[in-house]
């Protein structure tokens, strides 16, 4: 004598009813990374989803640009006449990016107030702190007051 | 005539007057204003080529190409920082993915860096590398992990302090002297006869 008592709550809830997860799963949908990690790639939805004939040649073309800079490296790898190193132009080009951003450097709010929180205040603030400090500790040889046992450190 | 020319043209000139002279002549004609306007905009030929340095931001659409091709990168693909003053010209940016995460079964041309020859390297590409910041996914979630470094923290913090208001140590008493509390070695008078000190209890 068993009824099927259909619940009527059961069949409208989500997937994420809790009966069919126990306590340490998680299901794609509810998983969040962890702040700049990056999410797993089983777990990243484009993988599945919006998946195009767009999307597919993108990646082919992007798969023909690299297998030419690969065939470009391979041939100068094993010329047997090369004497040199194979020169990477990419690596120049980022270490050349890196050493001159003098040109494209611009004074705006933003990188002024880097420039005067990372250039000028420390200067002005540790030479302020180590003033009242010294001077306070002189005052007080002066005075007196400054307990001055044999220590090696200060 | 001629003899007189040939002797002038082989006195010794100072080059270096001469190129002071040619600068601060065509100093009012510079376009830059402060330190730009006084260096000069040409480089040496022994320099990187145009299509290697660096390039300003590219406003149309045939300089994100022509920027796209230099960088070996779909049009699609190149997105370069935005124009804020901070330097970064026409480079592209990159996702913000580590090293730590491409495959490692793949045959890279530089396995140890996990990058191929020709590949557009991010600007902190040597932030990135597999020996320094990892963005790969973490085992545990966020707040699992706070919780347990915080957790764990705190009380050890929190163990200390009441440490240092309930101390536990091994019992002590003051020391004890001989000789009524060494009354002679503190200088006291040997005629007199000292009070007597016990510093014990039967």
């Amino acid at each position: 004598m068993v009824t099927l008592s259909r619940r009527k709550s059961s069949t409208t809830r989500y997937f994420t009813s809790s009966r069919f997860l126990s306590r340490r799963q998680t299901i794609m949908a509810d998983y969040q990374e962890a702040p700049l990690a990056s999410r797993p790639k089983t777990l990243d939805p484009s993988e599945y989803f919006n998946l195009s004939a767009e999307k597919r040649r993108a990646d082919e073309d992007r798969a023909a640009i690299r297998a030419n800079l690969k065939r470009q490296y391979q041939t100068q790898l094993n010329d047997p006449h090369r004497k040199a190193l194979v020169d990477d132009p990419a690596l120049t080009r980022w270490v050349y990016a890196r050493a001159n951003p003098y040109p494209f450097f611009r004074p705006t709010f933003k990188t002024s107030l880097l420039g005067a929180m990372f250039g000028v205040v420390p200067l002005v603030v540790l030479y302020y702190v180590f003033k009242t400090d010294r001077d306070r500790k002189e005052a007080m040889i002066k005075a007196g007051t400054l307990e001055r046992k044999f220590c090696l450190s200060s | 005539m001629r003899t007189s020319q040939s002797v002038r043209q082989q006195q010794p000139v100072n080059m270096a007057g001469v190129g002071f002279l040619r600068w601060a002549q065509a100093l009012p004609k510079r376009k830059g204003s402060g330190i730009a306007g006084l260096l000069s905009g040409a480089r040496a030929a022994s320099g990187p080529s145009k299509d290697t340095i660096l390039g300003p931001f590219p406003t149309t659409p045939e300089e994100r190409a022509a920027a796209a091709k230099k960088y070996n990168m779909k049009v699609e693909d190149y997105e370069p920082y935005p124009d804020k003053g901070e330097g970064f010209g026409d480079y592209p940016k990159l996702p913000d993915r580590s090293q730590h995460e491409r495959d490692p079964w793949y045959q890279w041309d530089h396995p140890d860096l996990r990058r191929n020859w020709g590949e557009p390297m991010h600007w902190d590409f040597d932030m990135f590398i597999r020996n320094r910041v990892d963005t790969s996914p973490t085992l545990l979630s966020w707040s699992s992990m706070c919780k347990q470094l915080f957790g764990s923290l705190g009380f050890i913090l929190l163990m200390f302090y009441l440490g240092e208001i309930f101390p536990f140590y091994q019992a002590v008493a003051p020391k004890q002297y001989p000789y009524n509390n060494l009354y002679l070695e503190r200088g006291g008078d040997p005629e007199k006869q000292p009070e007597e000190v016990k510093n014990y209890v039967i």
